[in-house]
C-alpha cells in the first residue's frame, strides 16, 4: 500500500493509463478468457495480455495451442469506447482481472500501471490494485501479413468445420490424423479429415488476391471446434485466414484466432479415394438416415456397431442389423435407383449416421466397390463434398 | 448316454420389461415397453410386459405404432447394465441347485438335474427353483422339463408365464408332432418355407420324413432337425459353454537371455505364428492381448491391451505384441516371453472394422467371399457357414 | 551464466557444445550426465538461449532480448521443460511433453526441449518419447538430464549424444564454504553429502541440519554402544528429526558417513574422516564393533534407501534398519 501512495504521488512513473467503458472490457475479456487454461505450464500464460495503443486496446488470452485476441477501438459507430492518455502494456492474472471487471460498480474503468507493474483499477468508489507481469514476456503471436490471406463467409467456415472435424481421429497413434488436413491450389480450399476409418472431405471456393499455394496445413480438431464456438460471437460476415508456417490466424472482425499447427505430413488421402464405381445407390439421404438410426439400436450393443446393406431386386436395399442378446430388426428402404452389380455390405452405423448427417443434399449417391472397399457417399450432382466409410468385415 | 436324463430348460418371460417392473413396483401390472430413443417416436419397442403384448404391442414395432394400439402404454430406455447384473444373480441362484447349468444368454439357460431327480420329483423341484427365482428376484419364468435339451427348450415356450412343462418321449405324437415347423427351434423362416414347400407342415412330418432324404436335402443341418423331431438330441448342458476357450498362451523360455530389439522380434512373431494356429483350429479371433516378459532376475511383467479390432492373424498379433514390448521394455536381459490371447469370440461373430491405410490386404480375399456367396445363395443358407448366415435362435 | 562459466567449470562440455554452435551441427538430442551440482541444468539453459537468440554471435547469447530472458523466467513458450513433480514424473506430464512434440511451435519452427532427471521415466514413458527424439519433425533439440547413465534404457542412451560433466570435487565445496565463515565440521559433513555448492550452502544454513547432525550421532552410539536404546532413540528422536522421506534419506546419508569414517579410523586414513570432531566418539565404536559388522552395516543402510526410494514405509524401514543394526553389533559383544 505504501507503494502505491508512493506511485500515486509521482504521476510521470506511469507506465499505461487508460479509461475504458467496463461493458465493452468486461465483452472482451469474456472473449479472450475462453483460451486462458489453468493447467498451462507457462506462467505468463495465466494472464492476459493488455495493450493500449493510438488506435485501441488490445486483449490477449492464449493456452499456447490455441490464442484468441479481441480489439476495442477507442471509437465505434460514434460512440466513444475508451481513451487511451498513456499507451502501453501489461499483463494481468486472468482470472482476478476478470472476476474484478465483472463486479466494478461504475460504467467506466480507469486502469493505471506504475512502473514497478502495479496495476491499479479503478471505478465509482472501488478501487483494486494488482501486480501485473511485464507484456514483453508474454508469447510473440505471429505478425499478420495481408498478402497471403484469403476470405471464407463465416457461416460456410463454420459449416466446414462440422462437415469436417467430425471425423478426426481421436487417438495419438498418429498425431497428424487428429487435425484437418487443409490445402489451397487454383483458387479452391480442400479440408480433409480422416481417423483412418472414415473419411471426410470438402472443397471451396476462396476468395484469394494472388494465386495463393498452400499445403500440408494440419490444423488440430479441437482448435477448429473452438474456432467454431468463438465465430458465433464475432458477428462478422466475412472471415479473413492468413497461413503462416507454425499458426494460423482467423480474423473476423475485432476477433483474432490464432491455433498451432500440427507437426508432420498429412497422408496423401487423394490416392485412397476410389475413382471407379461397381455399384451406385441413388436414394433420400433423410429416409436412409432413419432407417440407419433405427438399425444402430441394436447396433450400438455390438462390437463395431454393426449394420449391414444389402441391394434387392426391386430397386429396394434391406437394412438390417442384430445383436445377440437383444434382437434383430430389419427394413427395407425404397431408393430411386440402384445400378451396377449386387452388393452385401457391412458397415458402422455411427459412421454412417455421421457422414449422412453432415450433408444437406435431400438425394445422396453411394458408390460401392466391393464388400470389403472404402464407399463414397455424395449429394447427387455435387462435387465439394464427399464421405468415405470403410466397411465391416463380417465371417 | 444311456441313461435318460432330467433336462431344465429356464426361460425368463419378457426378461427386460420384468426386471424394470421388480425394480419399480409401480409399473407391475401396467403395460410396459422397453424402447430406444423414448424422446423419439420412431425408437424401437424391445420387448415388452405381457400387459402390453396384450394389446397387439410387439417387438421391433415403432413407438408410435405401440402407442396407436396401446395409449397408456409406459416406454422406458433400457438399462443394460442392469439386466446383465440381474442375469448374473439369476444364474449364481440357479447354481445353488446344482453346477450344471449352461447360460445361453442373459434371460435363458439350461440346468442338467439328473443327479438330483433321485431325490426330488422333477416338477417339484422346477416349482421350487421357479418360486425361489419370483421371491428373490421378482422375476417369473417359464421351466420346461425333458430328457434333453431340444424337448426342454420346446416344452418351456409351451406354457408362460410361470408355467412349467414336462415332455416326455412317450408323448411326443401328442405334444410336440402336432406343431407348425415354424415354430420348431432351430428352423428358421427361410428353412420353414422350404420345409413347406417338399409338404412338412408339422414337427411330426419331418420326424416321419425318411432320414437319408431329408439329409440329403438339408445337409448335415437337416441331420440334426431329424433328430430332434424325433426327440434324440444329446448335447450335454455344458457349465463352460459361455466360458469357452477364454484364452490361449504361448510362451517360450529362451535358451538364452535376449538383450537386443532385434533379437526379441523373430521370438514374437514364432508365438504369434502358433497362436494364430491356435486361433484358426478353435475358429476364434481375440480381443485382447497381453505379453508377459520375465527378466533374468526373475521379475515379471505383463502388459493387457484391449483392441477394437480382432487380431487373429501373425501379423496382427505380432505387431500388437511387438508394439507393447516396446512401450514397457526396460532393457534389461529377457529370459521368458509369452503372448495370450483373450477375450475371444467365434469367427463368425467377430467383425473387424476395416482401415483406409490396411484395407487392401483385407480385400484380397474378397473373391473368395464373392464366391462362397454364389454357393450360399444357390444351394441354401445353411450350406456354408459363411456370409449372411442368420442365427437360428432368433427366428421364430 | 555465459559459455566462458561453462569453460571455466566444466572445460570439455563448453568445447562440444560451442562449437557444435558454431558449426551449426546440432544434433537432435543430447544426454547430459553428471552428478548433482556439476551445472548441468545451467548448461541446458544456456545451450536453449544460443539456440533460440537471434542476437547471438553465434554461439555467445546475448542475454538482453526477450528470447533470452524469458528462457531463464520459464515464460518461452517453445521451450519445453519436464522436470518431476515431487519424486516422480506424472503420466500426465509426459503426456503434454509428447503433445508438445505434435504441434508445431508457437513463436516459430524451433522447439527446445529440456528432461530433467529422465532417469525418472518409467520405460513406457522413456520409450513412447524415444519415437520423436529419433524422429524429430521440425527444427527440435531435446536435451535429457541424468546422473546417472545405468538407470537409463539402453535405446535412450543409444540415441543421444551423451555429454559427460565432471564432478566437483569434495574438498572444491568444502573450502567455498569454510571460506563464507561457515565451521568446518558442517562445511565437511555438507560437502560429503553434495557436490553443488548451493545446496550445501542452503544446508549448512538450516538449523535442522546441526540438529539432524547431532541426532545421527546420538542413534550410533545407541546402536554400537547401548545397543538396547537404539529403538527408543528412534521412535523418541529420530523418527521426529527426520520427518519426511526427503530428510530421512539426508539422515541416512549421514549415517553412512559415519561408518564410512569408522571403517577410514580403522586404515588410518585419517584425512578422509569427515565428522572430524567425534574422533574419541569413532574411536570408542571401533573398540567395540567388528570391522566385518560395519561393512554389513553398510549393506543395510543402502538397502535402507532403496527401499524408501520405492515409497515403502519410513518408521518401518527404520525400525528393521535399527534391529538389524544391533543385530549385526551385538553379535561380536
Amino acid at each position: 500500500m505504501e507503494d502505491f501512495i508512493h506511485s500515486e504521488s509521482v504521476d510521470s512513473d506511469l507506465q499505461l493509463k487508460v479509461t475504458i467503458s467496463r461493458e465493452k472490457l468486461v465483452e472482451n475479456v469474456n472473449h479472450v478468457i475462453k483460451a486462458v487454461s489453468s493447467r498451462t505450464t507457462i506462467p505468463i500464460l495465466t494472464g492476459i495480455k493488455f495493450v493500449a495503443s493510438k488506435e485501441g486496446i488490445e486483449l490477449t488470452g492464449s493456452d499456447s495451442d490455441v490464442s484468441i485476441q479481441s480489439f476495442i477501438p477507442l471509437e465505434e459507430n460514434g460512440i466513444e469506447n475508451a481513451t487511451v492518455d498513456i499507451p502501453g502494456q501489461i499483463v494481468l492474472q486472468a482470472r482476478f482481472f476478470s472476476d474484478i471487471v465483472k463486479k466494478l460498480p461504475g460504467d467506466q474503468v480507469d486502469l493505471e500501471v506504475d512502473s514497478r507493474l502495479m496495476t491499479r483499477i479503478t471505478s465509482g468508489s472501488s478501487e483494486f490494485n494488482l501486480n501485473g507481469q511485464d507484456a514483453e514476456e508474454y508469447p510473440h503471436l505471429p505478425s499478420i501479413r495481408e498478402e497471403n490471406s484469403f476470405n471464407i463467409r463465416t457461416d460456410v467456415l463454420k459449416h466446414v468445420i462440422k462437415q469436417t472435424v467430425f471425423a478426426v481421429s481421436t487417438s495419438e497413434t498418429r498425431p497428424v490424423l487428429t487435425g484437418v488436413n487443409w490445402n489451397i491450389q487454383n483458387g479452391k480450399l480442400s479440408c480433409v479429415s480422416t481417423d483412418s476409418h472414415r473419411l471426410a472431405m470438402r472443397t471451396i471456393s476462396i476468395e484469394t488476391e494472388d494465386n495463393l499455394e498452400k499445403s500440408n496445413v494440419i490444423i488440430p480438431g479441437k482448435s477448429l471446434s473452438d474456432l467454431a464456438k468463438i465465430l458465433d460471437d464475432s458477428g462478422s460476415d466475412w472471415v479473413q485466414i492468413i497461413i503462416t508456417d507454425n499458426q494460423i490466424l482467423f480474423k473476423s472482425n475485432h476477433l483474432q484466432f490464432y491455433s498451432r499447427l500440427l507437426e508432420g505430413n498429412y497422408p496423401n488421402t487423394q490416392g485412397l479415394i476410389p475413382q471407379e464405381s461397381k455399384t451406385e445407390v441413388i436414394l433420400s439421404t433423410k429416409s436412409f438416415l432413419q432407417a440407419i438410426d433405427r438399425a444402430s439400436l441394436l447396433a450400438r450393443e455390438e462390437r463395431n456397431n454393426v449394420v449391414k446393406l444389402k441391394t434387392l431386386n426391386d430397386n429396394t436395399i434391406e437394412i438390417l442389423s442384430q445383436s445377440t442378446e437383444i434382437g434383430r430388426v430389419f427394413e427395407n428402404v425404397s431408393t430411386k435407383s440402384i445400378e451396377g452389380e449386387e452388393i452385401r455390405i457391412s458397415f458402422s452405423a455411427k459412421y454412417m449416421m455421421d457422414a449422412l448427417s453432415k450433408i444437406d443434399a435431400t438425394e445422396i449417391k453411394i458408390n460401392f466397390t466391393g464388400a470389403m472397399r472404402p464407399f463414397l457417399i455424395r449429394p447427387v450432382d455435387e462435387q465439394d463434398i464427399l464421405m468415405l466409410i470403410l466397411p465391416v468385415r463380417t465371417n | 448316454m444311456n441313461q435318460s436324463r432330467v433336462i431344465f430348460h429356464i426361460d425368463m418371460n419378457s426378461f427386460y420389461a420384468s426386471v424394470e417392473m421388480a425394480r419399480h413396483p409401480e409399473l407391475r401390472g401396467k403395460p410396459l415397453a422397453i424402447a430406444g430413443k423414448v424422446e423419439d417416436r420412431r425408437g424401437i419397442v424391445v420387448t415388452s410386459s405381457y400387459e402390453a403384448r396384450a394389446h397387439g404391442v410387439k417387438t421391433t414395432m415403432q413407438v408410435w405404432e405401440a402407442r396407436r394400439k396401446c395409449p397408456q402404454l409406459i416406454v422406458k430406455t433400457p438399462d443394460f447394465d442392469l439386466y446383465r447384473k440381474v442375469s448374473r444373480q439369476l444364474f449364481d441362484l440357479l447354481r445353488t441347485y446344482t453346477e450344471k447349468v449352461e447360460k445361453v444368454s442373459v434371460d435363458e439357460g439350461y440346468m442338467d438335474v439328473t443327479a438330483l431327480a433321485s431325490r426330488h420329483h422333477p416338477v417339484k423341484l422346477a416349482q421350487e427353483i421357479q418360486q425361489q427365482v419370483f421371491h428373490h428376484l421378482q422375476l417369473p419364468s417359464s421351466i420346461g422339463i425333458a430328457p434333453n435339451k431340444f424337448m426342454a427348450k420346446m416344452a418351456s415356450d409351451m406354457k408362460k408365464p410361470m408355467g412349467i412343462t414336462i415332455l416326455r418321449k412317450r408323448e411326443m405324437n401328442q405334444t410336440l408332432w402336432p406343431l407348425p415347423v415354424d415354430e420348431m427351434h432351430g428352423v428358421g423362416q427361410k428353412t420353414a418355407e422350404k420345409l413347406k414347400k417338399i409338404g412338412l407342415q408339422t414337427i411330426g412330418d419331418i420326424a416321419h420324413y425318411p432320414k437319408p432324404a431329408f439329409i440329403e436335402q438339408f445337409g448335415k443341418y437337416g441331420e440334426k432337425l431329424h433328430d430332434r423331431a424325433n426327440g434324440i438330441d444329446e448335447r450335454e448342458v455344458d457349465p463352460q459353454s459361455e466360458h469357452e476357450f477364454k484364452s490361449i498362451s504361448q510362451s517360450i523360455t529362451l535358451p538364452k537371455d535376449l538383450t537386443e530389439e532385434e533379437e526379441v522380434q523373430p521370438v514374437l512373431r514364432r508365438l504369434a505364428a502358433r497362436l494364430e494356429r491356435k486361433l484358426k483350429e478353435k475358429k476364434s479371433m481375440s480381443y485382447q492381448l497381453s505379453l508377459s516378459i520375465r527378466y533374468n532376475n526373475w521379475r515379471n511383467v505383463t502388459r493387457v491391451q484391449s483392441v477394437q479390432q480382432p487380431l487373429q492373424t501373425e501379423e496382427e498379433i505380432y505387431q500388437r505384441a511387438i508394439a507393447i514390448f516396446y512401450q514397457h521394455w526396460n532393457g534389461q536381459p529377457i529370459r521368458l516371453l509369452g503372448i495370450t490371447v483373450q477375450s475371444l469370440e467365434p469367427m463368425n461373430k467377430a467383425t473387424k472394422q476395416l482401415d483406409l491405410f490396411t484395407y487392401e490386404k483385407d480385400a484380397q480375399k474378397e473373391p473368395l467371399y464373392d464366391t462362397l456367396y454364389s454357393l450360399e445363395k444357390k444351394f441354401g443358407p445353411s450350406a456354408i457357414h459363411l456370409g449372411w448366415k442368420e442365427d437360428p435362435r432368433d427366428q421364430k | 551464466m555465459n559459455w566462458r562459466d561453462v569453460q571455466s567449470k566444466q572445460h570439455k562440455v563448453a568445447k562440444i557444445l560451442t562449437n557444435a554452435l558454431k558449426n551449426g551441427r546440432l544434433v537432435h538430442a543430447y544426454l547430459f550426465i553428471g552428478d548433482r551440482g556439476t551445472g548441468k541444468k545451467e548448461v541446458a539453459y544456456q545451450f536453449a538461449r544460443s539456440y533460440f537468440c537471434p542476437h547471438s554471435d553465434g554461439i555467445e547469447p546475448c542475454g538482453q532480448c526477450s528470447e533470452c530472458k524469458r528462457i531463464l523466467s520459464g515464460n518461452h513458450p517453445d521451450l519445453m521443460v519436464l522436470k518431476p513433480d515431487g519424486r516422480t514424473i506424472k503420466k500426465e506430464q509426459v503426456a503434454n511433453l509428447i503433445k508438445e512434440f505434435t504441434y508445431r511451435g508457437v513463436e516459430s519452427d524451433k522447439k527446445f526441449f529440456i528432461i530433467e532427471q529422465a532417469d525418472l521415466l518409467t520405460p513406457q514413458a522413456a520409450n513412447s518419447l524415444l519415437k520423436f527424439i529419433e524422429e524429430p519433425q521440425s527444427q527440435t533439440v531435446a536435451v535429457l538430464l541424468a546422473e546417472n547413465r545405468y538407470q537409463l534404457l539402453e535405446t535412450i542412451i543409444s540415441r543421444c549424444q551423451l555429454i559427460q560433466f565432471t564432478p566437483l570435487s569434495q574438498s572444491d565445496v568444502e573450502s567455498h564454504l569454510t571460506n563464507q565463515g561457515i565451521s568446518k565440521n558442517i562445511a565437511r559433513l555438507a560437502s560429503a553429502l553434495t557436490q553443488d555448492v548451493q545446496e550445501a550452502k542452503a544446508l549448512c544454513e538450516e538449523e535442522w541440519f546441526a540438529n539432524a547432525i547431532a541426532s545421527v550421532i546420538h542413534f550410533m552410539e545407541d546402536i554400537y554402544i547401548r545397543s538396547n536404546h537404539a529403538i527408543i532413540t528412534l521412535y523418541e528422536e529420530f523418527s521426529l528429526q527426520f520427518n519426511d522421506t526427503v530428510k530421512l534419506q539426508t539422515g541416512l546419508d549421514l549415517i553412512i558417513i559415519w561408518m564410512r569414517d569408522l571403517l577410514n579410523l580403522h586404515l588410518d586414513k585419517l584425512d578422509e574422516i569427515v565428522y572430524i570432531d567425534q574422533m574419541e566418539k569413532l574411536k570408542q565404536q571401533l573398540l567395540n564393533v567388528s570391522i566385518d559388522s560395519v561393512v554389513l552395516g553398510l549393506s543395510l543402510v543402502l538397502e535402507a534407501k532403496r527401499r524408501l526410494d520405492f515409497n515403502s514405509h519410513p518408521l518401518g524401514v527404520m525400525e528393521q534398519l535399527a534391529l538389524r543394526l544391533q543385530e549385526g553389533a551385538g553379535s561380536y559383544v
